[in-house]
C-alpha cells in the first residue's frame, strides 16, 4: 500500500515538474525569439500566466468527441513521459524501448488530430492532414537512426542506449556518430513544429491548424501537452545522443542547450511547403541516415 | 471424423438456400448457428493433432487418395474462419433485406467456410485443388453479388488471376503425381528435397502462384481492391480479413511442408538469407510500399482499407520470408490481429453504407453523432492498425520490427516504418472525413444500427483490447506452430513477449496508460464546465456560414503528399495488364480477321495446307 502511494506521488511529481520545465523552456524560447527578431519579449513566466488564465475562462465545446480529443491527447503524452529515463528518475523507464516510444506519442497526436477534426471546422482538418503528411517526412529518418542504434548496441531500451554512451563525453553519440546527431537535430525540428516545418500550424494561412477551435481549458491542455511533448522530444534526443545525466539537473540543463539550439535555428528559416517539407527530409536526412546505417550494419 | 467440418457447413448451404426462401432472414441466421457449432466443436479439437482421416478411390486403374488431418496450422485458421465467419453471419441478418439475391448468398457463404475448411485439413494436393477451387468459384458468386456493375468486372478479374495460377498449380502437383505416384505432400516433399533444385523451385513456384494470387502479393495484387471494394459490405470483412489469409496458409505449406525453406538452404545468402526468400520478402515490401501509397489517394473508403489490407499482407510476407522465430511469429500475430481488426474496420463500414448507401467519403461526414457504437469500433480498429498501444496490433508490429532489426535488414525496415507511419494517415481519412466533420443534411435523421450489428462490433472491440493486454493467449497455439513447423520459439507469458532487444510488458503499458488517462481525466474535469455549440459556429476568418456541405474538407485529403506520387500511380500496374489484354486481344482479332474471315474456301485451303505439312513431316520422320 505504502508502495503504491509513493509511486503515485512520484508519478504526479514527474508529471507537475515536467510540465513546469516545459512552460520554461516554452517562456525561454519565446524570449529568444523575441530578441532575434529585435523585440523585447513576453516575460519568462508568461506561459504559466497563460495556463492559469486559460484554464479560468469560459471555453465552448462542440461535442464529446472534443471533449475526448483533449483528454487523449493529454493522456498519451503523460503516459509517454513514464518510459522515459529523465536523468535519475525513472519510474517505468527500464520497460520504455524507443519503438514504443514513438509509437505512443502517436495516441497523443492521434487524440488531438480526432478532437479538432471533431470541432467541424475545416482549417484544422487542413492542418491534420498536413501534420501527418509531415510527420510520415520526418519519422522515416528518425526511425532509420533508430535501427542503427538498435543494432549498433544490440538494446533497444533507452536506458540501455544511455548506458552505452557512459564513461568518456567522447563516448556520445554526438561525438561518435555526428551525422546521426546531426539529423536527428533536424527531425527535433520537425518534430517541434519549428519553423521550416510548421505549415501545419500556419497562423497567418489556416488560423493555427490544430488549435484553431481550442480555446479556454481545451487550449490550456494542449498547451500542458504541448509542454509535456516537448519534454519528451528534447529528453529523447539528450538520451540518445547527449549521454544522458546522472541527476536531473545537469539533464535539464543538456535539454535547455538543445532547446535553444532548436529554437534559435527555427527562427531563422522561412516556412517549407507541406510536400517540400516532406521531399527535404526524403532527400538530406533519410539519405545521411541511411548511408550512417550502412556503415553501421556492415 | 474430419470430413464432418466440410460436410456439415456444406449440407447445411442447401437447407440455408431452401428455408431463406421462406424467410429472408433465416439464411444468415443457419449461418450463424453452423459457424457458431464449427466454433465450438474445432476449440474442442485444440491439441489434439494427430487426427487424420483418409478415403481412397480407384478410377480407371488410377489409386487416388484423400487424406486429410489436423495440425495446428490448419487449427488456427480453420478457428479464426468460423469465428469471423460467425461474426459476419450475426450482423448479416439484419441487412438480408438489402439483398437482390439473399439465398444464393448464404448458400455461397456456407460453401466458401466449408471449401477453406476442405483446404485446411487437406493434405493432399488434389483434395487441396479441389476445395480451392470450390472456394474460388464461390467467392467469385459472392464478390459479383456486390450492387454495382463493376462488382462484376472486379469478380472477373479475379477468377481470371485464380484460374490461370490454379492451372500453374495443378500442372506441379500432377508432375508431382507421375514422378512419385501419389499426391499427397509428404510424399511431395520428399521427393521435392531429392530432385534437383531448379526443377523443385520452379514446381514449387508453380505451386505457390494461387496462393500469392489470394494473398494479394504485388504484382498479383491487381484484383484486391475492386473485389474487396465493389463485394458485398458483409463480404469484404470475410474477403479481407480471412479469404487473403487462407493465401498465406498455402505460402506456409510450400514454405515449410513442401520444404522449399530446406530446398534453398544452402543456395547464395544475404545476411544470412537465402537469396530467394530476401528477394520474397522484398516482394512483401513492394507490397507495402504499393499498397500505402494507393490507399491515401483512395476515396472510396472500402477501397482505401482494401489498400491498407494488400500493405498490411506484405508485414506478415516479410515476417514469414525471412523465417527467424521471431519473424514468424511476429507475422502469425499480425495474421490473426490483422484478421480481427480488419474485419472489424470493414464491418464499421458495413454499417455506415447500411445507413448511408454510400462509400463515397465525401458524401458524408459528421456521422459520429448519429452512429456512436459505429465510430467506436472503427476508431479502436484504426489504432489497432496503426500499431498504437495498448492494441494488438502494436505488438505484432513491435515483434516483426525486432526482427528486422536483429539481422540488420536496413531495407526491409524502412518500408515497414514507412508502412506503419503512413498507416496514421490513410486510416484517419475515413474517421475525419466519414465520422467527423459536419454533418450533412440529408444524413440528420440516421440513427445507429440495429443490436444485431452492434454486438459482432462490440465483441471485436473487446477481442482488439484483450489480444493486446494478453498477447499470451495467441502465443499458445503460435508456439504449438512453430514447434510443429520445427521451428525455435519465442519465450513468452500471459502478457510479456520477449524480443531480441528487451521484452514487451503489456500489463505495464495498460497500467500507466490508464494512469495518465486519469491525471487528464482529473485536470478536465475540475476545470470550468464548457458550453456546448453547434459545429457550424465555428471560427471562419469572418465568413458567414449557412450550410455544412461546403463546410466540410474530405476531397483528396492529403493532396500535398499525393502530388509526391502523382507520376509514380499514373503508371498503375491494372493499365498495364490492361494494355496486355487488349493487345491480346487485337492480335487475336488479326488472327480471326486472316484465318478466319468465314470464307469457305479458306477453311478448304488450310485443310489442304495443314494435310500437306502432316504429310511432308510424316515422309520426312
Amino acid at each position: 500500500m505504502i508502495d503504491l502511494i509513493y509511486k503515485i506521488g512520484h508519478f504526479l511529481l514527474i508529471t507537475i515538474f515536467t510540465m513546469a520545465l516545459g512552460l520554461l523552456f516554452m517562456g525561454i524560447a519565446r524570449k529568444i525569439v523575441a530578441r532575434i527578431q529585435k523585440r523585447y519579449g513576453p516575460p519568462i513566466y508568461q506561459p504559466y500566466l497563460d495556463v492559469l488564465k486559460l484554464f479560468g475562462k469560459n471555453a465552448i465545446t462542440h461535442g464529446f468527441i472534443f471533449d475526448f480529443g483533449a483528454v487523449m491527447a493529454l493522456g498519451g503524452v503523460i503516459t509517454t513521459l513514464f518510459f522515459i529515463p529523465l536523468g535519475s528518475w525513472q519510474l517505468y523507464s527500464m520497460e520504455g524501448t524507443v519503438l514504443l516510444i514513438i509509437y505512443l506519442l502517436a495516441v497523443a497526436s492521434l487524440g488531438m488530430a480526432m478532437g479538432t477534426v471533431g470541432s467541424g471546422n475545416p482549417q484544422a482538418s487542413v492542418g491534420i492532414s498536413r501534420a501527418l503528411t509531415q510527420m510520415l517526412g520526418y519519422e522515416l529518418p528518425y526511425l532509420v537512426i533508430l535501427f542503427a542504434l538498435i543494432f549498433r548496441y544490440q538494446t533497444s531500451s533507452i536506458w540501455g542506449l544511455m548506458q552505452a554512451q557512459a564513461g568518456s563525453f567522447l563516448n556520445w553519440n554526438l561525438f561518435a556518430y555526428p551525422l546521426m546527431a546531426l539529423v536527428a537535430f533536424v527531425v527535433l525540428i520537425g518534430m517541434m513544429g519549428k519553423k521550416p516545418f510548421d505549415a501545419m500550424i500556419a497562423p497567418s494561412e489556416i488560423g493555427s491548424g490544430p488549435v484553431v477551435e481550442s480555446g479556454g481549458k481545451y487550449l490550456g491542455m494542449l498547451l500542458l501537452q504541448k509542454s509535456i511533448t516537448i519534454i519528451i522530444e528534447l529528453a529523447l534526443y539528450v538520451n540518445l545522443f547527449l549521454g544522458g545525466a546522472d541527476n536531473i539537473f545537469s539533464f535539464s540543463f543538456k535539454m535547455l542547450i538543445v532547446w535553444v539550439l532548436a529554437t534559435m535555428f527555427g527562427s531563422l528559416f522561412p516556412r517549407f511547403r507541406i510536400e517540400d517539407g516532406v521531399k527535404f527530409f526524403w532527400k538530406w536526412p533519410l539519405g545521411i541516415a541511411i548511408l550512417q546505417a550502412l556503415y553501421i550494419i556492415i | 471424423m474430419l470430413i464432418k467440418y466440410i460436410f456439415i457447413p456444406a449440407a447445411a448451404a442447401i437447407a440455408a438456400y431452401i428455408l431463406n426462401k421462406k424467410n429472408k432472414k433465416a439464411g444468415a441466421i443457419v449461418t450463424a448457428l453452423i459457424s457458431a457449432y464449427l466454433l465450438f466443436s474445432l476449440a474442442l479439437l485444440y491439441g489434439s493433432w494427430e487426427l487424420s482421416q483418409s478415403f481412397s478411390l480407384s478410377l480407371m486403374n488410377y489409386q487416388v487418395e484423400f487424406l486429410l488431418a489436423l495440425t495446428p496450422l490448419s487449427w488456427l485458421f480453420a478457428v479464426l474462419t468460423a469465428a469471423i465467419s460467425f461474426l459476419i453471419a450475426v450482423f448479416s441478418i439484419e441487412s438480408q433485406a438489402d439483398f437482390k439475391f439473399s439465398s444464393a448468398f448464404n448458400l455461397n457463404f456456407l460453401l466458401v467456410i466449408a471449401s477453406i475448411m476442405g483446404v485446411l485439413l487437406a493434405r493432399d494436393f488434389l483434395t487441396l485443388f479441389i476445395f480451392w477451387e470450390l472456394m474460388t468459384w464461390t467467392s467469385f458468386y459472392l464478390i459479383s453479388a456486390g450492387k454495382k456493375k463493376l462488382a462484376g468486372k472486379a469478380a472477373f478479374r479475379y477468377i481470371i488471376l485464380s484460374t490461370g495460377a490454379a492451372y500453374a498449380f495443378l500442372m506441379s502437383a500432377i508432375f508431382i503425381y507421375q514422378q512419385t505416384g501419389s499426391f499427397a505432400f509428404t510424399r511431395a516433399a520428399e521427393f521435392l528435397l531429392a530432385n534437383s533444385p531448379v526443377q523443385s523451385i520452379l514446381l514449387l513456384a508453380a505451386i505457390s502462384l494461387p496462393f500469392m494470387v489470394k494473398a494479394g502479393i504485388f504484382p498479383l495484387h491487381v484484383w484486391v481492391k475492386d473485389a474487396h471494394g465493389n463485394a458485398p459490405k458483409e463480404f469484404s470483412p470475410f474477403l479481407s480479413g480471412m479469404m487473403l489469409k487462407v493465401g498465406i496458409y498455402g505460402m506456409l505449406l510450400v514454405f515449410h511442408q513442401l520444404s522449399f525453406f530446406k530446398i534453398i538452404e544452402n543456395t547464395i545468402a544475404y545476411r544470412g538469407l537465402p537469396l530467394l526468400s530476401y528477394l520474397f520478402a522484398l516482394l512483401g515490401a513492394v507490397t507495402i510500399v504499393t499498397g500505402t501509397i494507393l490507399a491515401i489517394r483512395q476515396e472510396d473508403m472500402k477501397k482505401l482499407i482494401a489498400y491498407s489490407s494488400i500493405s498490411q499482407m506484405g508485414y506478415i510476407i516479410i515476417g514469414i520470408a525471412i523465417a527467424t522465430p521471431l519473424g514468424f511469429t511476429g507475422s502469425m500475430l499480425h495474421l490473426i490481429n490483422h484478421l480481427i481488426f480488419k474485419s472489424t474496420i470493414f464491418l464499421a463500414l458495413a454499417a455506415v453504407i447500411y445507413r448511408t448507401g454510400t462509400t463515397k467519403m465525401y458524401e458524408m461526414g459528421g456521422l459520429i453523432f448519429r452512429m456512436p457504437i459505429t465510430f467506436a469500433a472503427y476508431l479502436t480498429a484504426i489504432i489497432a492498425l496503426a500499431g498504437i498501444p495498448p492494441t494488438n496490433g502494436f505488438i505484432s508490429k513491435w515483434v516483426i520490427y525486432q526482427a528486422l532489426i536483429e539481422k540488420g535488414y536496413l531495407f526491409l525496415a524502412l518500408v515497414a516504418f514507412f508502412g506503419s507511419i503512413a498507416s496514421f494517415m490513410y486510416v484517419f481519412k475515413p474517421l475525419s472525413t466519414v465520422f467527423l466533420g459536419q454533418l450533412k443534411p440529408q444524413h440528420a435523421e440516421i440513427k445507429e444500427v440495429p443490436l444485431l450489428m452492434k454486438i459482432p462490433m462490440l465483441i471485436l472491440i473487446g477481442v482488439i483490447i484483450l489480444f493486446g493486454v494478453f498477447p499470451g493467449i495467441q502465443m499458445n497455439i503460435i508456439t504449438q506452430i512453430s514447434g510443429y513447423l520445427g521451428m525455435e520459439t519465442v519465450n513468452y507469458s500471459l502478457y510479456s513477449i520477449q524480443g531480441a532487444f528487451g521484452a514487451w510488458n503489456s500489463l505495464y503499458i495498460f497500467n500507466i496508460f490508464s494512469a495518465g488517462f486519469v491525471i487528464a481525466l482529473l485536470i478536465f474535469g475540475f476545470a470550468k464546465k464548457s458550453k456546448l455549440v453547434g459545429l457550424l459556429d465555428t471560427y471562419s476568418s469572418g465568413e458567414y456560414i449557412t450550410d455544412a456541405e461546403s463546410y466540410h474538407y474530405a476531397y483528396q485529403y492529403f493532396r500535398p503528399f499525393d502530388r509526391i506520387f502523382d507520376n509514380l500511380a499514373a503508371k498503375s500496374l491494372t493499365g498495364f495488364y490492361e494494355t496486355l489484354t487488349n493487345n491480346l486481344v487485337r492480335s487475336g482479332e488479326g488472327l480471326r480477321r486472316v484465318f478466319a474471315a468465314g470464307k469457305l474456301q479458306n477453311y478448304a485451303l488450310y485443310s489442304v495446307l495443314l494435310f500437306v505439312i502432316l504429310a511432308a513431316v510424316g515422309w520426312i520422320i
